[in-house]
């Protein structure tokens, strides 16, 4: 399998990683949810355990008009509920929705509901109560203030709003139950509870990013397939040829640097000792000293009339001048002399 | 085409299902309430809105000396007491109400899940020559407000015993409960027959000894002595209102007992014409002749120590209150 076909194969299958992973970050499920529940009393209960289980979320509460929330310890709320119809709000079955149980009062007749409640100052009715369809005689009920017709002295915190209630749960005192009540006596239409789940969706992102590079390789690969490559490569081998091709017969260019490195430039400078002469005056130990004897050598060979090597080259080797420093030694004159002076 | 449509189906199949299995399941629920942080049925925040407010209603009620206005948070003895107490004020140099401060030195409320409930409160003291003021206030439901019912002042050198805090709340005792000894329905009725008998009896000794009940024999033996003199007679009865007491218990295990109770002092004389002192004028009913009767409604507050103690029961706070004087 070529190189190209790898890559196409590649391609394919990042498009297809690359779809998968579009369509479920479409899809991701989001991290915050708010089960819901209809209510249709005034009074929503939510008990210790369900406000420890709600823990540090937020609790909402939704109606027509004013909404109280009340806290009481539970034997207290226990005989205060007990005289009015209220929604329990159990638990969670699903992210989707809460579960909730209407408990009724005791048979006794409940004066909430009782269209001889004391006089309260009659106000008009803003719209019927969904429980008034029932009935004409549920039609004459007038609003009636849940929390004014009895004692306040056993509620120990409370919140209010309008249209609209809603608590942190965690503000609630644990152990005391939560009861949210519509003032009016007009029934709450819902209740929710906001929760934050754990959604494992780390991998949709690398997903989505492994296939759009799938899918670019795959895509290069498909263009240079439409591409004649062929002039432009042959011109590039031509090149790299014209780099690796030697000639025996070729002559190098004087002056180049293969000139140069057939002339021996590149050779490293040796020094023969003369075994029936003095050692060179360590031309070895010290480079500098080498060169100056060298130097001298030269001056003291051009300056000698009865030079033995008149036709010595301009390129002198260091063999040749320690020879000549070492004649010059041994014959010494009037200019060898003055030059040691 | 239809090749196509099926692998984007399964795509997006696979991926469904794929999210599917991305979502953390519910959490479980919490089967067991937490445990209440302030079991007291009434927190401080509680109890200071019942006593400001029965402070401004009983205030209001002062300042026009009208019982009438006492409708909430103001009831039982208080409107009879305060009733007799308008009627003295109303009278030239009459003596002013009784001062109730609002301001409370102790608070202890009760933990009971059940009705009647009490608070009781320790006032500051209201002047110099005044001791702190014991005040009850009783709870009869979940739809009633506490309401002021008793009062009395501290004896003099009475301390109160420690109560539970309002986090924790004293238990209501009944008057038959035998976690105390005596019970508080025994306490109450040895000491009303204590003071029927007198400082001779057997259970003065079974009491501490207290202001009170020296006052009302020191009253008795003045009034039987006058009924001497003038061949009279003079009878007093005592007689507890159970229903109207109750019981919180302190802290060390013992109990503290709140008991009103009933006196009536009948005196009559052979032949002559009764009198009365001034001050009580506003209150008589009637005309009088050869006999008079007082009606006390008086209120005082037992402390039952702890069973394996060795201090005695005594009567910690008391007030002698004068309702009624008829003419027979």
């Amino acid at each position: 399998m070529s190189l190209r076909t790898t890559a196409l194969v590649a391609g394919v299958i990042g498009v297809l990683l690359l779809a998968a992973g579009l369509i479920a970050d479409a899809q991701r499920p989001p991290r915050d949810v708010t089960p819901t529940a209809s209510v249709d009393t005034a009074v929503v209960v939510y008990e210790p355990e369900m406000i420890a289980f709600a823990a540090d979320n937020r609790i909402g509460f939704s109606g027509d008009g004013a909404i109280v929330g009340l806290t009481a310890r539970p034997a207290d709320a226990e005989a205060w509920l007990a005289e009015h119809d209220a929604t329990y709000v159990t638990g969670v079955p699903d992210w989707e929705t809460l579960s909730t149980d209407v408990a009724e009062p005791a048979p006794s007749p409940s004066p909430t509901v009782s269209p001889s409640a004391s006089a309260s100052p009659s106000e008009p009715e803003p719209s019927p109560s969904p429980s008034a369809s029932e009935g004409e005689s549920a039609e004459e009920a007038e609003p009636v203030d849940l929390l004014a017709e009895g004692s306040q002295d056993h509620w120990r915190q409370d919140w209010r709003g309008s249209g609209r209630l809603s608590i942190v749960a965690s503000e609630v005192p644990a152990g005391e139950v939560l009861v949210v009540v519509s003032q009016d006596g007009t029934p709450l239409t819902s209740a929710d509870l906001a929760l934050t789940r754990d959604v494992q969706d780390g991998w949709i992102t690398p997903l989505i990013w492994w296939g759009a590079f799938l899918t670019a390789v795959g895509v290069i690969a498909l263009v240079l397939r439409f591409i004649d490559l062929r002039p432009a490569q042959a011109k590039g081998e031509k090149w790299i040829a014209d780099r690796q091709r030697v000639g025996e017969d070729d002559e190098p260019t004087p002056g180049s640097r293969r000139a140069r490195r057939a002339a021996g430039e590149h050779l490293p400078e040796a020094t023969l000792e003369d075994e029936d002469s003095a050692p060179a005056p360590s031309a070895e130990s010290s480079p500098r000293r080498a060169a100056t004897a060298a130097s001298a050598a030269s001056v003291a060979a051009a300056s000698a009339p009865s030079s033995s090597a008149p036709s010595a080259s301009s390129v002198s080797s260091t063999e040749d001048a320690a020879n000549t420093d070492a004649d010059a030694d041994d014959h010494p004159g009037p200019d060898g002399e003055e030059e040691r002076s | 085409m239809s090749h196509r449509i099926l692998r984007v189906a399964g795509v997006t199949g696979v991926a469904a299902l794929a999210l599917a299995g991305c979502v953390a399941d519910v959490p479980a629920p919490v089967t067991s309430a937490p445990p209440l942080e302030a079991s007291g049925s009434l927190l401080d925040a509680q109890s200071s809105r019942i006593i400001d407010e029965t402070m401004a209603e009983l205030g209001a009620a002062d300042d026009e000396r009208d019982t009438g206005l006492m409708t909430d948070r103001v009831g039982g003895d208080v409107i009879t007491i305060r009733g007799a107490e308008y009627t003295l004020a109303n009278a030239d140099d009459g003596p002013a109400p009784t001062v109730l401060p609002d301001e409370m030195q102790a608070v202890y409320v009760s933990a009971a899940d059940t009705w009647p409930r009490t608070m009781a409160t320790v006032s500051v003291q209201p002047s110099d020559d005044d001791t702190p003021i014991v005040m009850l206030w009783v709870q009869e439901g979940i739809d009633d407000d506490y309401q002021l019912r008793e009062w009395a002042h501290m004896i003099p050198g009475a301390t109160l015993p420690a109560m539970p805090g309002p986090s924790t709340g004293a238990a209501q005792l009944g008057l038959e409960d035998s976690s105390i000894t005596p019970t508080a329905q025994e306490a109450i009725e040895q000491y009303v027959e204590l003071l029927l008998a007198g400082e001779g009896s057997d259970l003065n000794d079974a009491f501490a000894p207290d202001t009170y009940r020296e006052r009302l024999f020191a009253a008795r033996e003045t009034y039987v002595d006058a009924a001497n003199e003038a061949d009279g007679d003079y009878v007093e009865k005592v007689q507890p209102d159970l229903d109207a007491s109750f019981a919180m218990a302190t802290a060390d295990g013992g109990a503290l007992v709140f008991a009103p109770l009933s006196i009536t002092s009948s005196f009559t004389v052979e032949g002559a014409t009764v009198s009365i002192a001034d001050e009580d004028e506003p209150l008589l009913d009637g005309e009088l002749d050869d006999a008079v009767t007082h009606t006390y409604r008086d209120f005082i507050v037992i402390h039952v120590p702890a069973a394996d103690g060795d201090a005695l029961p005594g009567v910690v706070a008391a007030e002698h209150n004068l309702i009624k004087v008829s003419d027979s």
